[in-house]
């Protein structure tokens, strides 16, 4: 059971800031995720985790502990790459058995020559044997124990890594995007499978990923980098309900929040006639703010006389379960699209199939009671930004 | 032919086939393969006939009328007598010792010399790199004089021991860039894991990395071994003693000024190919490729 706290982290390479003064404290038997966009640095701070690269300053801390200076091995954590890391030359029982044959090691064991001898003799050991087979039924690799690396699916050799991770038994487990290698249906499968260990072994487990769905399944924290600065640190119904600020709302959720730019009148946002609810607890004064609604919280009807905004459906992405319907909005309604989204469209995710078609003039409905409001000049969260100013929006505490 | 090829292996799992078949047997049929590989095996397999051949034969039949095409298979009982008179299997086991020294600690050089220059970032790498191989820019010839006049101050003349050093000197530069080619080609997350699972970084190497890069290291330790038991001007000039001659010395003295025996120098030099190639047989199997397949995604 360890507590991790990192405190201060960053890290430079050359000129190149990946991670910049990062802080963050992870309770005992959490899930954390750490998630981002490759670049965003991600890897790394777990590889300072794990202690295999060293931080430019701050500090790691493990139940008090300062392990800056520590090896890997002796931070006592499990690490599970990307790639699998297997080794080739050893079969799946020996990969398996490695790391508690390495426990028994004492220092004359490591002379070359001895330690070939040494790995296997105590690799053969009746203890280590048990606890490899108990490993290896967890994780259903039996019949392949007598097997090479080279001999199994990603899959396999993925289950095998986590093996290795889990027979020692460690203070933390460090996984690396283990299952980015996979096919959509292995993943799935191994997803659960994660899951499970961190339920039985109640360890801390922290997980890189880029792919939002593992981060939202997996995790009971989320952490979300971005050139490496922490953008939302939370449980992922927070992150996704709350985003901290617009480039959260835009990267969790597929397809993401629709943003649109609001004015402010007479202190609520509006959009062309629609004015919708002020956000609680704060009073807007005039200018501008973007308000986010996700495609869930959006209905989209043919008549055209509704209360809504007006538009034309562009895309209809049939899914089977529900239906992605992108619409473009009136131009005359101003709502900055492209400028905030990348995209022309307003998403919305309707249930079952939908009878518009491409090119229907339709009108979009909110529940505005959804929506977030973010400063459309910082891109904060206003309902959760200490400090917003400019641009004509005064947040006041209410 | 050929389309009586084609028919055989077309219909049942064609893919799989066509992937394992090694790439010119697409373009020759079987007896046109055999054919030159037959070949092959005549141009570099007469040199060694001829040998035996001579060796069977007498001063006589040598100087005075052709050479016979078949070998006397009588006589091979008499080869003994032929060579009895030196001492070829003390010059043969000087080799060995030669050799086998010269590779072994080549080896252990060049595999830690490869895994630094591969995986450390230090000052000076690309020099370090660059003058492993001025040995190899010299000629070796020109080495000789200095090479000695160091070893005779230190001693090192007239011993295999001195040799052996030498030896090395000149094999291990090629030997650290072949190894340093297969550790680079090793994925660093493999070492990584090791680190994580307990191993210092001596460990690795000799756990994980070795075994790795044990095809790259039998194809150094061939080269090593012959250039080791091939080597005549370094054992020459080093080593006076008779006693202490690697066979390839003992070989060159049938030379005579006046008088050389054919059939006794090419009945050692039978002799003197036969441990090498023992040694090739012996390691050729472990030269394959292939062995990291599947520890990481490729």
């Amino acid at each position: 059971m360890t507590k991790l706290s990192l405190r201060n982290i960053s890290k430079r390479f050359g000129d190149t800031r990946v991670i910049d003064d990062f802080s963050a404290e992870v309770d005992s038997g959490e899930f954390l995720v750490l998630l981002g966009a490759s670049g965003s640095g991600k890897s790394t701070l777990l590889r300072i985790i794990a202690g295999l690269t060293d931080a430019s300053s701050g500090d790691v801390i493990f139940d008090n502990l300062r392990v800056n200076r520590q090896s890997p091995r002796e931070r006592d954590v499990a690490f599970v790459f990307q790639s699998y890391a297997l080794y080739p030359h050893l079969t799946v029982r020996d990969n398996i058995a490695f790391p508690l044959a390495l426990d028994k090691f004492k220092g004359w064991h490591h002379i070359p020559g001895i330690s070939m001898v040494a790995r296997r003799v105590f690799g053969a050991g009746k203890d280590i044997s048990e606890r490899v087979a108990k490993v290896s039924a967890m994780l259903d690799l039996d019949e392949y124990a007598a097997r090479k690396p080279g001999g199994l699916s990603g899959g396999q050799r993925q289950r095998v890594a986590l093996a290795r991770a889990l027979i020692r038994n460690p203070s933390m487990f460090l996984l690396d995007e283990p299952l980015s290698n996979l096919d959509a249906k292995l993943r799935a499968e191994l997803r659960g499978e994660i899951v499970r260990l961190h339920r039985l072994t109640g360890k801390t487990f922290i997980y890189v990923t880029h792919d939002q769905v593992e981060a939202m399944t997996m995790a009971t924290q989320i952490v979300i980098l971005h050139n490496g600065e922490v953008q939302q640190h939370a449980t992922p119904q927070e992150i996704y309900a709350k985003p901290a600020n617009t480039y959260v709302a835009r990267f969790i959720g597929s397809p993401p929040m629709n943003l649109m730019n609001a004015t402010v009148e007479d202190g609520f946002p509006t959009l062309g006639n629609l004015r919708l609810p002020a956000p609680d607890g704060i009073r807007l004064q005039g200018g501008t703010v973007t308000a986010g609604l996700r495609p869930e919280h959006l209905t989209v009807s043919a008549d055209t006389g509704g209360r809504g905004l007006p538009g034309t459906v562009r895309r209809i992405e049939d899914l089977g379960a529900d239906t992605l319907i992108g619409v473009q909005p009136d131009p005359a309604l101003n709502l900055n699209m492209w400028e905030l989204n990348q995209d022309e469209l307003i998403w919305i995710r309707q249930e079952g199939q939908t009878r518009l078609f491409a090119g229907d003039a339709c009108t979009i409905e909110l529940e505005a009671q959804f929506a977030s409001y973010f400063n459309s000049r910082t891109g904060m969260n206003l309902a959760s930004s200490e400090q917003t100013s400019g641009a004509g929006v005064l947040p006041l505490r209410g | 032919m050929s389309t009586i090829e084609a028919q055989h292996t077309e219909p049942q799992e064609a893919p799989r086939r066509r992937r394992l078949k090694a790439p010119g047997s697409r373009n020759f049929s079987k007896p046109v393969r055999y054919l030159m590989l037959a070949a092959l095996v005549v141009f570099s397999g007469f040199p060694l006939y001829w040998m035996l051949n001579t060796a069977l034969s007498q001063d006589s039949e040598l100087y005075g009328q052709a050479q016979g095409w078949w070998p006397h298979w009588e006589r091979l009982a008499d080869l003994g007598d032929v060579i009895g008179t030196v001492p070829i299997f003390k010059w043969l086991t000087n080799s060995m010792v030669i050799a086998g020294g010269t590779t072994l600690l080549s080896l252990v050089f060049a595999v830690l010399a490869g895994y630094a220059l591969s995986r450390f970032k230090f000052y000076g790498k690309g020099a370090a790199g660059f003058l492993l191989f001025a040995t190899q820019m010299l000629p070796e010839a020109l080495l000789v004089v200095p090479i000695y006049a160091l070893f005779a101050s230190l001693g090192l003349l007239n011993g295999m021991g001195g040799l052996i050093l030498a030896n090395v000197a000149f094999t291990m530069p090629v030997s650290v860039w072949i190894i340093k080619g297969a550790i680079d080609s090793i994925p660093f997350e493999i070492e990584e894991a090791a680190a994580v699972d307990g191993c210092p970084r001596v460990t690795i190497l000799s756990l994980v990395l070795t075994p790795l890069i044990l095809p790259s290291v039998a194809a150094a330790a061939v080269i090593n071994f012959f250039d080791g038991w091939n080597e005549f001007l370094l054992a020459k000039t080093f080593i006076a003693e008779r006693d202490l001659w690697p066979a390839s010395v003992g070989l060159a003295s049938f030379i005579g000024q006046y008088l050389t025996s054919l059939n006794s120098v090419m009945a050692a030099a039978l002799l003197f190919t036969l441990p090498a190639l023992v040694f090739f047989l012996l390691v050729q199997r472990r030269i394959v490729s292939g062995l990291t397949a599947g520890s990481v995604k490729g």
